[in-house]
């Protein structure tokens, strides 16, 4: 369909456009042409400037009907303008071919997609007289395009519910892709750098296995700990896979980690019963050593007819006897959460309880251990056994920090009881070895203990289990060398404790 | 034969009023420390023919007393019996330890608490005179 000698004897589309003429007038001229053109297995039609159809092959005809004659657009599709995108116009205003795709409603049966190519028919002059237009039936087509697409769109699917995290990274460790659970967890981090979505880095990790996929090729799996957007730890299982192009290159990896902070804090809490078992062991061998050293001068003294090693031998026993006491409670309140039996306790009464108790303690450690206290200091509402067992805990720990100070000067302890409405707050004050950052910081924490195993690492995380669950909280102020101030804090009117006070609990990480 | 004399280096005060009155009814002279520094400080004016260190004391260890005594002409032949009340994880640590000084004699001997009387009693005889103990 080149040069200028037309197929057809056009004569009703000149550029200045005329009267549409009879149809006769645009028969083809030469048969075998007219045979092809009649067989053609598809839509073929010749179409006028006025975009009416001048001719038209066999399989359109028993498609669509005699419309030669008939504006194109109400032939194909039934419409009563011409369509927006009309190819023949654009053949016209082009002057060349064109390519798209339409939708045209045969007499019969449902809508056919159609792709259609249209090319000008030059006149004589070398102007364009008509414009042929050849349509396929994309049937067919569509039906796999919707597949693939429906396939695809699964896909996507698929990557973007899959409950772990997922992203794609380029050389340069970009991040191209991620699944929603990454975004939720790691923020919108397409485009920004494994390193800084991961863990908050502003370089290159050293190790990176995400390198060695794209240096070897081969997958990697590792574990090891990010840090989500909330600035939360968590530990990860990491595979990493390379993703090939057509080529066959490695032109990016596919980053797939899991969760298992769970399993991990799981270990934990077996490593943690594991080290409570050694801790108790070791306590109860220093208690029993205690009885042991006691009963030998309860029973030597009354041989060799010394009653003052008797007293001194007893004494040792009702101590020790007392501390496996205290021990059983610790364990027995980690072990089990037991509630709080809350009421009305006479704190002067508690305070001065407490401190005639460890009066003997102090001394025996040559600890000035004093109470200062307002004479209406009135009632406390709590559990009274807790309350007891949570100061007597800070108090003991306050004697094992002058205990440990070996500098010269006079260690005292000072337990000092005041009303501040809303609280009652207990100060415990030493000028003992006093604490670095991080003892402070760890002080709460189960089984910390800065007391080699001479601590179960129980009592503190204990003692800020019992303040919070009255509501309270305790407040630490200390400095290596100088001592230590344990300031808790208990409500004067009873009240659960709430979200809002665990948020308040100071450095009381458990 | 003079009366041998035991130092008692022990955080516990109950542990060392039961050790003191034990040895000393066995005809021992014995001083006490609470920690490594005081022990360090006793010495000087108390040459014993035995010392008795428990492990865990605030401050420095008693493995660190061992190490500095050993390290020390004037008490490197001393007999250091080590009391403690660890369990086998912390024994193995006590290893490791020792393994990193190498120029460091262990203990001559160790004693597990609650003490066993009669195992101490046997284990002093041994040290002091220089004997070893099996």
């Amino acid at each position: 369909m080149s040069g200028g000698s037309s197929a057809f004897k056009i004569t009703s589309c000149t550029p200045d456009g005329g009267k549409a003429r009879e149809k006769e007038e645009a028969r083809p001229v030469k048969p075998p042409y007219e045979q092809y053109f009649e067989e053609m297995p598809c839509y073929v039609s010749v179409h006028d400037r006025n975009l009416r159809i001048v001719q038209a092959n066999r399989r359109f005809r028993e498609h669509f009907g005699e419309r030669v004659g008939e504006y194109c657009y109400r032939a194909y599709k039934g419409r009563d303008e011409a369509c927006p995108d009309c190819p023949v116009q654009e053949t016209f205003l082009q002057g060349s071919g064109q390519i798209s795709e339409q939708t045209l409603v045969p007499v019969a049966g449902p809508p056919v997609p159609v792709r259609v190519w249209t090319t000008p028919i030059l006149g004589e002059d070398g102007r364009i007289v008509a414009v042929m237009e050849m349509h396929t039936d994309m049937r067919r087509f569509k039906v796999l395009e919707a597949r693939l697409e429906r396939s695809q769109a699964r896909l996507a699917q698929l990557f973007e519910d899959v409950p772990c995290f997922i992203s794609v990274q380029g050389r340069d460790r970009i991040i191209q892709n991620a699944n929603r659970k990454f975004r939720e967890t790691f923020g919108d981090a397409v485009g920004d750098y494994c390193w800084r979505v991961y863990k908050h880095r502003e370089e290159r990790c050293l190790i990176c296995k995400a390198q060695e996929t794209f240096d070897e090729g081969v997958p990697h799996e590792h574990e090891e700990v990010v840090t989500t957007a909330a600035g939360k730890p968590i530990h990860v299982l990491c595979v990493t896979a390379p993703v090939h192009n057509a080529a066959g290159e490695v032109d990016s990896i596919m980053e797939m980690s899991t969760d298992i902070t769970p399993l991990r804090e799981l270990q934990s809490q077996l490593t943690s019963i594991g080290l409570l078992v050694g801790s108790i062991s070791h306590g109860i061998k220093g208690l029993l050593t205690g009885l042991d050293g006691g009963m030998y001068l309860v029973n030597s003294g009354f041989e060799k007819g010394r009653p003052e090693r008797v007293k001194q031998g007893w004494e040792m026993v009702q101590r020790n006897v007392e501390r496996i006491r205290s021990m059983v409670l610790d364990i027995l309140y980690y072990a089990k959460d037991r509630e709080l039996e809350v009421k009305p306790i006479e704190v002067g009464k508690l305070a001065g309880e407490i401190v005639e108790s460890m009066q003997q303690r102090a001394s025996d450690l040559d600890v000035n251990l004093s109470l200062e206290m307002e004479p209406e200091a009135g009632l406390l509402p709590g559990d009274a056994k807790a309350v007891r067992a949570m100061l007597v805990n800070i108090l003991e720990n306050s004697l094992d920090a002058c205990r440990a100070d070996t500098s010269q000067r006079p260690h005292r302890v000072g337990f000092k009881v005041r009303r501040s409405p809303p609280w009652l707050l207990f100060e415990i004050e030493d000028n003992g070895i006093g604490m670095d950052r991080e003892t402070r910081e760890k002080l709460f924490s189960l089984f910390f203990s800065s007391k080699g195993v001479s601590g179960t690492g129980l009592g503190l995380f204990i003692s800020n289990k019992i303040a919070r669950k009255h509501g309270g909280a305790i407040e630490v102020d200390s400095e290596p060398g100088r001592g230590s101030r344990f300031t808790v804090r208990l409500p004067l009117e009873a009240r659960p404790s709430t979200q809002l006070e665990e948020g308040n609990a100071g450095t009381g990480a458990t | 034969m003079a009366e041998k004399k035991v130092l008692i280096v022990d955080d516990e005060p109950d542990v060392v009023a039961y050790v003191t009155s034990f040895l000393e009814d066995e005809g021992y002279v014995t001083r006490s420390a609470r920690d490594a520094a005081t022990a360090l400080a006793v010495l000087g004016g108390f040459r014993p023919d035995a010392i008795l260190v428990d492990v865990l004391m605030p401050g420095s260890s008693g493995l660190d007393l061992l190490v500095t005594l050993r390290r020390d002409p004037r008490w490197r032949d001393l007999p250091l019996v080590v009391v403690t009340g660890m369990d086998q994880i912390l024994e193995k640590d006590c290893q490791s330890y020792f393994a990193a000084y190498e120029d460091v004699s262990g203990p001559d001997a160790v004693l597990g608490k609650p003490i066993d009387r009669r195992a101490l009693l046997a284990v002093l005889t041994h040290v002091c005179d220089r004997l070893p103990v099996s």
